[in-house]
C-alpha cells in the first residue's frame, strides 16, 4: 500500500493546468447538431431512402467519433491499448452486421 | 493521513492514475468495454437480420413514437455531459462538486429508464409484445439489454455514491468514478446506434 508514494511522482507537475469545460460543452451542442439532423433527415422524408440510410450511418459515427474522443479521452495519450481493444469489438461487430446485411438482402 | 497520498497529503490532479492498481483497472476496463461492443454487435446483427418479420404484430415505422425517442437520448445524452463535469469536478479535488454532478447524471439516467419502462408498456398495449414476432423479440432483447446497462450503471452510481461520502475522495475511490464515468459514455455511445439503426432507420420503412 504505502509503495504507492512513488508512482505518484511523475504525472503530476505537467499536468496542473485545470481542462476548461469548453471543449466539452461544444462535444455536447455537436451531438445535440447531429442528432437533430438525424432526426430531421427522417421527419422530412420524400428522399431517396439507400440516401438516408447512408447518411444516418455516417452521421452517427460521427457523433461517436466526437464523443469516444473527448468525453472519453481517446484522442489523449496513453490511450493505445483503449483504442486497440475497442478496434477489436469493432472488428467483430462488422462482421457480424456484414453477415446479417448479407443475409437479408442477398 | 490516506497511505495513497502524493505530497503531504496532497491528491495528484488525475488521482485516478496515480496508482498501478488504479491504471491497471482503467486498462482492464477498456478491455471489458471492447467485449461490450461485441455483445452489442451481435445484438444489433440479430436485430438486423430479423427486424423484417412482423408476423401479425405493428411494423416500425407504425409503432415507433418520435417524441419519446426524441426526450430520452436528449436525457441520456445530457446525462453523458454531466458525468463529464462530475470528472472535471474530481480533478480539481472538489468532492462536493463531484457528488452533486453525479447526482443529476443519477437522476437524469433514472428519468430516462423511466421513459423507456412507459414506452415498452406502450408498445406492449398496442401488440408489441416480447412474443409477438421475430422483430419485437430482437427489438427487446437488443433495446432492453441497453436498458438493463442503464439500470446496472444506476446501482453502481448509488454504491460510488455512498462510498465517497463514506470515504472521501482518495486514490482507491477515483479510479472507481472514473471507471463508471467510461461506462455510463459507452452507454450513451451505443444509445446513438440504438436510435439510428433501430428507432430512425425503423421509420424510414
Amino acid at each position: 500500500m504505502a509503495g504507492h508514494e512513488q508512482t505518484t511522482q511523475r504525472s503530476d507537475v505537467k499536468t496542473t493546468k485545470q481542462e476548461g469545460s469548453k471543449k466539452h460543452i461544444i462535444a455536447f451542442i455537436f451531438s445535440i447538431l447531429l442528432t437533430f439532423i438525424a432526426f430531421a433527415l427522417v421527419m422530412a422524408g420524400e428522399i431517396n431512402i439507400d440516401f438516408v440510410y447512408i447518411l444516418l450511418v455516417v452521421l452517427a459515427i460521427v457523433q461517436v467519433f466526437v464523443q469516444m474522443a473527448f468525453w472519453m479521452h481517446m484522442k489523449d495519450r496513453g490511450h493505445t491499448f483503449a483504442i486497440i481493444a475497442i478496434l477489436s469489438g469493432v472488428v467483430v461487430v462488422f462482421t457480424c452486421v456484414i453477415m446479417a446485411l448479407f443475409w437479408t438482402t442477398w | 493521513m490516506s497511505s495513497h497520498s502524493h505530497v503531504e497529503g496532497q491528491l495528484p490532479h488525475e488521482p485516478e492514475r496515480a496508482t498501478l492498481e488504479g491504471r491497471n483497472k482503467i486498462t482492464g476496463f477498456w478491455l471489458f468495454l471492447g467485449g461490450e461492443t461485441v455483445l452489442f454487435g451481435t445484438l444489433f446483427a440479430a436485430y438486423l437480420t430479423l427486424r423484417g418479420q412482423i408476423m401479425d404484430g405493428p411494423a416500425p415505422n407504425e409503432l415507433f413514437d418520435f417524441a419519446l425517442v426524441a426526450v430520452a437520448t436528449a436525457l441520456l445524452l445530457t446525462s453523458s455531459l454531466t458525468s463529464v463535469f462530475s470528472m472535471q469536478a474530481m480533478h480539481r479535488h472538489d468532492v462536493k462538486g463531484l457528488i452533486g454532478w453525479l447526482l443529476v447524471t443519477l437522476v437524469l439516467g433514472a428519468a430516462f429508464l423511466g421513459v423507456e419502462i412507459y414506452e415498452f408498456n406502450h408498445y406492449a398495449h398496442m401488440g408489441h409484445t416480447f412474443s409477438a414476432s421475430a422483430f419485437s423479440t430482437s427489438f427487446y432483447t437488443l433495446v432492453g439489454f441497453h436498458g438493463a446497462h442503464v439500470a446496472f450503471g444506476l446501482f453502481w452510481v448509488i454504491l460510488l455514491l455512498l462510498q465517497l461520502k463514506q470515504r472521501g475522495l482518495n486514490t482507491t475511490t477515483a479510479p472507481k468514478v472514473y471507471l463508471f464515468s467510461l461506462y455510463w459514455h459507452f452507454i450513451d455511445v451505443v444509445w446513438v446506434f440504438i436510435f439510428t439503426v433501430v428507432y430512425l432507420m425503423g421509420k424510414v420503412g
